[in-house]
């Protein structure tokens, strides 16, 4: 079955195949191109590097007019990032736009790890490390990195 | 297909009254994916009042909205009641501008098949498409919404095997899939425009971006360091980002002088607030966008060679389209 939202995805996915960004990957599951795993790195000379961070991405058929829903998979410790994984950034709230493809969306939440905005917090703790305590918040953060590597 | 949609439709219904209330003591948990819900189903509740494009009115309609309201407001209808017919409302939902527009475009190319400004329009499409590919936009993330646009664009013209009725228009204009697309290649069209001739949008932006004021803090830490052309560049992009290229954030007039620009269709819009410094009685303001040609910047109101043949109605917040006699 194509529907625009299909052919769209299809060409989301060749254009990450043929021009991937640096330090992310992603393709959809066997047989859905509506759900996609993806992971980013951790960007390098950052508390991040090194980290393999895994997300789904699960369309709609109302994309691209509408935002796919983005979970990390990996456990992590980060500001906008709630404990169930979900990602609190504006492009993928009221922000949205279908100018947007899935390479676009997963570099922005790749430069999100670095530059987390502390006041609209989604994990309070983070985001009071974050400000008051970066020493601490790195530790924490390293830590995440690490389990990274482990987890499944 | 009913079979189908029966069970489906009550099985939504019983969702929806089981669906415990959210708790308002309890904010913490009141997460994004809350707000999200709760903004759908405002948008939900919006939808049922008014479709996407409305059906023509008489102007007294509009009078009877505000009966017991302001004098001014009145006579102010009255005053236009002279000059115009009908009115057709849009949906408030923050594409109103773009979906006014849309519908008063294809519907005078329907009703005049003025084959030379369809021409014309699709020349000025395929430069908006170069000025996109220019700016680094990737093809596949706007040539649908493009195609979806010249494909209504032909289908307004009579005489070739797609052509459509008024009826078949407004259906169009009121189906999301279609209305939308056409909406959103607007938002295309109006942020390159905007991004192409950033120091010229630049001076109207500032100040008028919706940008949390931290973002604009930081913006101006990034302009102290960098060029003054990269201090406009950035306040645009930022724009283009936040205010136009999202659905359903509103349109000012930097919006509909892009807009116009860009496609070269003069518009006219329409004024009915309260104000009112005329002491020789009340009067309507009208603006006209007008697009000069020869890819000068747009002469709004200087060139009143021009007469637009796209009229709204401009009340603080919200546009509909407006019918001359």
């Amino acid at each position: 079955m194509s529907t625009p939202s299909r052919k769209r995805l299809m060409r989301d996915f060749k254009r990450l195949q043929q021009d991937p960004p640096a330090g992310i990957s992603g393709a959809p599951q066997d047989n859905n191109i509506m759900l996609w795993n993806a992971v980013i790195f951790g960007p390098d000379d950052t508390p991040w590097d090194g980290g393999t961070f895994k997300l789904t991405l699960q369309f709609t058929e109302d994309y691209p007019n509408k935002p796919p829903t983005v979970r990390f998979v990996s456990r992590m410790f980060h500001p906008n990032i709630y404990a169930d994984g979900s990602i609190c950034l504006d492009i993928l709230q009221n922000q949205w736009s279908p100018i947007y493809d899935v390479a676009a969306i997963l570099t922005s939440i790749q430069s999100l790890l670095c530059d987390p905005n502390p006041n609209s917090p989604a994990n309070s703790e983070a985001a009071r490390m974050f400000s008051e305590n970066k020493r601490e918040y790195n530790r924490r953060v390293r830590e995440i990195v690490e389990q990274s590597w482990t987890a499944d | 297909m009913q079979n189908k949609d029966g069970p489906l439709a009550d099985g939504e219904s019983e969702a929806a009254t089981s669906n415990p209330t959210p708790d308002f003591d309890d904010w913490a948990k009141f997460g994004d994916d809350d707000i999200m819900q709760q903004q759908t189903a405002i948008r939900a509740e919006e939808a049922e009042k008014t479709p996407f494009v409305g059906d023509k009115e008489p102007l007294s309609s509009l009078a009877a909205e505000y009966q017991s309201g302001s004098p001014i407001l009145l006579e102010k209808i009255k005053v236009l009641g002279e000059k115009y017919a009908a009115i057709r409302r849009t949906r408030g939902d923050g594409n109103c501008f773009f979906r006014s527009f849309m519908f008063s475009y294809l519907e005078h190319i329907l009703e005049s098949q003025d084959r030379a400004e369809v021409d014309r329009a699709k020349s000025n499409v395929e430069q908006c498409r170069k000025t996109l590919q220019s700016l680094g936009y990737a093809d596949f993330t706007f040539e649908d919404f493009f195609a979806l646009f010249l494909e209504q664009l032909e289908s307004v013209l009579q005489g070739n095997g797609t052509s459509i009725s008024q009826e078949e228009l407004l259906l169009r204009s009121r189906d999301q899939s279609i209305s939308d697309y056409v909406v959103m290649f607007f938002r295309f069209v109006t942020s390159g425009e905007i991004r192409k001739r950033s120091e010229f949008f630049e001076p109207f932006i500032m100040g008028l971006t919706n940008a949390t004021v931290e973002q604009l803090v930081f913006s101006l830490e990034v302009a102290a360091l960098a060029a003054v052309f990269l201090k406009c560049f950035h306040f645009v992009n930022m724009f283009c980002k936040s205010s136009v290229e999202p659905m359903g954030e509103e349109s000012d007039h930097v919006h509909i002088t892009a807009l116009s620009d860009a496609l070269g269709v003069p518009i006219r819009v329409v004024y009915l607030d309260r104000s009112s410094c005329d002491s020789a009685g009340v009067s309507v303001n009208h603006h006209d966008f007008i697009p000069a040609v020869g890819g000068l910047p747009n002469a709004s109101g200087s060139t009143e060679t021009v007469s637009p043949f796209i009229t709204l109605l401009y009340r603080p917040g919200h546009y509909d389209i407006l019918y001359s006699k």
